[in-house]
């Protein structure tokens, strides 16, 4: 049995990862940083950069050395020349110089959003139009160049020559004062096609993915020297980082803690209601079976599963909140605000429920055992209690247990609806607001939940049928 | 006929001929296709309709600004119907009679009423549908082939490509659903391509599961032995004869998966995530929601009548369908 639980907690590992990974894809491969969609248009690109500082996604997607910073953004003048607008009027509408910006005989101040970082290494990439036939250099204040050897100090800062092959120059420097600036060079005419400024990153494995996995790990290894120089590695439990909630300032733990108690007491009342109420109805089918009630409840429960669950709430709010006056229509106080989205949810649920529960005991009801019991005399109640019952609560179990996790989300739409202050109505609201931490650590969270339960129902099956341990 | 020679008959009919009888002989499930299919006409109306106008670059009648005619209750409920007040004697009989008359042509117009900004609730409803069947077919375009074609590769070749497969559907179902969808329509963008990208790449799991678990039982059995000893390839293999024999199981999926499209779409639009800019059935509901509290029910009446009819009519199709080709699939014993 032990083995069996040991090898069940370990296929759940491929999961999680799995869970972990495509949450990765789908929050940092396609969104992107989600800077612009929470802060607004109208900030300034250091802000943004520092948003994207503290979630990681100024970083390399999975692996590099060179990362993208807001400083400066690709200008490619073909189509998008970043911070190079006042200079549109330079670019080439022509068949032999269309989308590059003509620069030279001169001096071009390189304009940059923000302050390069002092003590970092970046690397200025340009691509030409046409290969260049002249002498072109950059000026360097507050930046010392790398692996150049013709560097000489001028007036204004360093001037270095740029060696270029074919169309395209690269030129690596490290920010060594406040405000670097850079300053273009050109002797002759020349056409820029490109412009790129890239981050160099302490470690190429300082990416994104790791951030993210590292947020993720509870716990940090911490290398230890002492004076004899013998190494070794410590364990420091640090706890799950599930991130920061931009909209509601708080740390998203903290927050799913906080949501937890409200979204438990709506579902858990729902939960068990609608076991209740669907067995009660689907052995109510099974007792009177092909009657006029079993047909009946049979097309309701079609009825209600057709139902849609806007209709549901609004409807309910309107008629039992408003009209009726029965029961308060928003808000979390007390417990009477809780009845009617419990009432909601149990109808809701109640349709599909009531079909699957019937089916399962309809099939039951042709066993031989219940034939063995008829023939032996028990009362069509006692057949229908004592054995059906039994028997039909397997395949239940397993389909309500599985469901157990998704109580924690809460409702997603009769929270918000209702005002209750739980995850679902989190969610909602991080969702409207695009608050990324919030959503991916729910999708997290429930997903886990989701294959905890998973192992549990399997492990209750083992306990109880002892074919399964032996697969 | 002879007991017998029915026997014989029904033997030598094919599964898909069977299938088409069986649900002809089921007249709730007739009615059912009727429905979808009368459904179907009015989003292709509707389709025409929003053409036509995107064409002509003109606002379209559902979405015409009337201050006028704002919250005009259905033609039913409107004046020469309901009789005014005091209006019982013979003479007012009369009045009302000749109102009636001269009123029909006006009845014609709004037939659903308007809302508050006098735009035609019919007119609504029926854009509403035409987003539905977008949704619903735009979605099933994307989950089914996914679903379809790693099923039958999990299932066909098994080991390694079956583990991970299973790797896969397994970590998708882990997820929770709605939440799911909201956050692949949060990160892809407001709009209907969110909701297309957010259901359709959710969904497939299901049929992926299904579809393995058939191809299993069928990789053994002597046809598909025998095209593999005529050495036909894999892939004509899959395509060409396990397929056809694992197709009824992609079209009752999509009997049922459509329904809970059309009722996600709802729910996205009315969380503000979904269409914009056109009526839905979920912003009709999101704009009725707060116009209910002062008496105005029709707009969303006619929402939610629609979303039932077609929920209703696809749920039942769905389960006829499913009993009809699919014997072992068949709910309860009745």
């Amino acid at each position: 049995m032990t083995g069996y639980i040991v090898r069940r907690t370990l296929q759940m590992v491929p999961t999680v990862g799995g869970v972990i990974l495509i949450t990765f894809v789908l929050f940092n491969v396609v969104g992107g940083s989600p800077a612009a969609m929470t802060l607004g248009k109208h900030v300034s690109p250091q802000l943004l950069e520092e948003f994207d500082e503290q979630r990681g996604f100024n970083k390399p997607l999975i692996w590099g050395w060179w990362a993208v910073t807001r400083a400066h953004p690709d200008a490619f003048f073909p189509e998008d020349p970043g911070l190079w607008r006042d200079h549109l009027a330079d670019v080439g509408r022509g068949a032999e110089d269309a989308g590059y910006l003509a620069v030279g005989p001169g001096e071009l101040r390189i304009p940059l959003a923000f302050s390069l970082r002092p003590g970092t290494r970046y690397r200025w990439i340009m691509e030409f139009g046409h290969p260049p036939r002249s002498r072109i250099g950059l000026i360097m204040r507050n930046a010392v160049p790398q692996g150049v050897s013709s560097a000489e100090p001028g007036s204004t800062g360093q001037l270095v020559r740029l060696a270029v092959r074919g169309r395209k120059t690269v030129v690596d420097f490290t920010v060594t004062g406040k405000d670097p600036s850079f300053v273009l060079r050109i002797e002759g005419r020349e056409s820029l096609r490109s412009i790129r400024l890239r981050r160099r990153m302490p470690h190429p494995w300082d990416s994104q993915l790791f951030f993210y996995l590292r947020q993720l790990c509870p716990v940090i290894f911490l290398r230890e020297r002492d004076e004899s120089g013998r190494g070794g590695v410590r364990l420091k439990w640090k706890g799950i980082d599930l991130g920061y909630s931009y909209s509601t300032n708080q740390r998203v733990s903290r927050m799913l803690l906080d949501g937890l108690v409200p979204s438990l007491t709506l579902t858990i009342p729902i939960f068990i209601g609608g076991l209740i109420c669907g067995v009660l109805a689907a052995l109510l089918c099974a007792y009177f079976r092909d009657t006029m009630l079993d047909r009946l409840f049979v097309v309701l429960s079609v009825a209600l599963m057709s139902i849609n669950y806007l209709v549901w709430i609004v409807g309910g709010q309107y008629l039992l909140g408003y009209r009726l006056g029965w029961f308060p229509v928003w808000g979390y106080e007390s417990w009477s605000y809780l009845l009617l989205p419990v009432i909601i949810g149990i109808l809701r649920g109640l349709g599909a429920d009531i079909r699957f529960y019937r089916t399962v005991m309809l099939d039951e009801m042709y066993r031989d055992y219940v034939r063995t019991a008829e023939a032996k005399g028990v009362s069509r109640p006692g057949i229908l209690f004592r054995h059906v019952l039994k028997n039909a609560m397997i395949p239940i179990i397993t389909t309500t247990v599985i469901a157990i996790p998704f109580l924690y989300t809460g409702s997603l739409l009769l929270e918000s609806f209702f005002g209750i202050p739980g995850l679902g109505y989190m969610g909602v609201n991080a969702i409207n607001s695009s608050d990324v931490d919030v959503v991916r650590a729910l999708v997290l969270i429930g997903s886990v939940m989701y294959v905890l339960a998973n192992l549990l129902t399997d492990v209750c099956y083992a306990l109880v049928d002892p074919r399964v341990r032996l697969r | 006929m002879s007991m017998r020679e029915k026997d014989i008959r029904e033997a030598n009919m094919s599964l898909w001929r069977d299938a088409w009888r069986r649900l002809k002989a089921r007249r709730s499930a007739a009615a059912c296709l009727l429905v979808v299919g009368a459904y179907a006409l009015l989003a292709l109306y509707g389709e025409g309709v929003y053409w036509y106008y995107y064409l002509r670059d003109e606002t379209p009648p559902y979405n015409r600004v009337n201050l006028e005619a704002q919250y005009l209750p259905p033609s039913v409920f409107r004046a020469p119907f309901r009789m005014p007040a005091g209006a019982a004697s013979p003479e007012g009989w009369r009045m009302h009679l000749v109102r009636l008359r001269f009123g029909l042509r006006n009845l014609l117009r709004h037939p659903l009423g308007t809302d508050g900004l006098g735009r035609d609730v019919l007119q609504r409803t029926i854009q509403g549908a035409r987003i539905a069947f977008q949704v619903g077919i735009v979605t099933s375009l994307i989950a089914i082939p996914i679903g379809l074609v790693l099923g039958l590769i999990a299932g066909y070749f098994g080991g390694r490509v079956d583990d991970v497969i299973v790797w896969l559907y397994s970590t998708f179902a882990s997820i929770p659903g709605l939440l799911f969808i909201l956050a692949v329509a949060m990160v892809v963008g407001r709009g209907l391509t969110g909701v297309y990208l957010g259901i359709g790449l959710t969904t497939w799991v299901g049929l992926c599961r299904l579809i393995r678990g058939e191809v299993i039982k069928h990789r053994g059995r002597p046809y598909v032995e025998a095209a593999r000893a005529l050495g036909f390839g894999h892939v004509r293999i899959m395509f060409r004869h396990i397929l056809p024999n694992v197709f009824h199981i992609v079209l009752v999926t999509f009997t049922l998966r459509f329904p809970a499209a059309v009722n996600t779409e709802v729910i996205m639009s009315f969380l503000g995530i979904g269409v914009q800019g056109e009526p839905s059935w979920g912003i009709m509901i999101s704009n009725a929601r707060l116009r209910l509290w002062h008496g105005i029910w029709w707009e969303l009446a006619a929402a939610t009548v629609a979303i039932f009819g077609i929920v209703l009519a696809f749920n039942l199709l769905g389960d006829a369908l499913r009993d009809a080709l699919d014997p072992r699939l068949r709910t309860g014993r009745t």
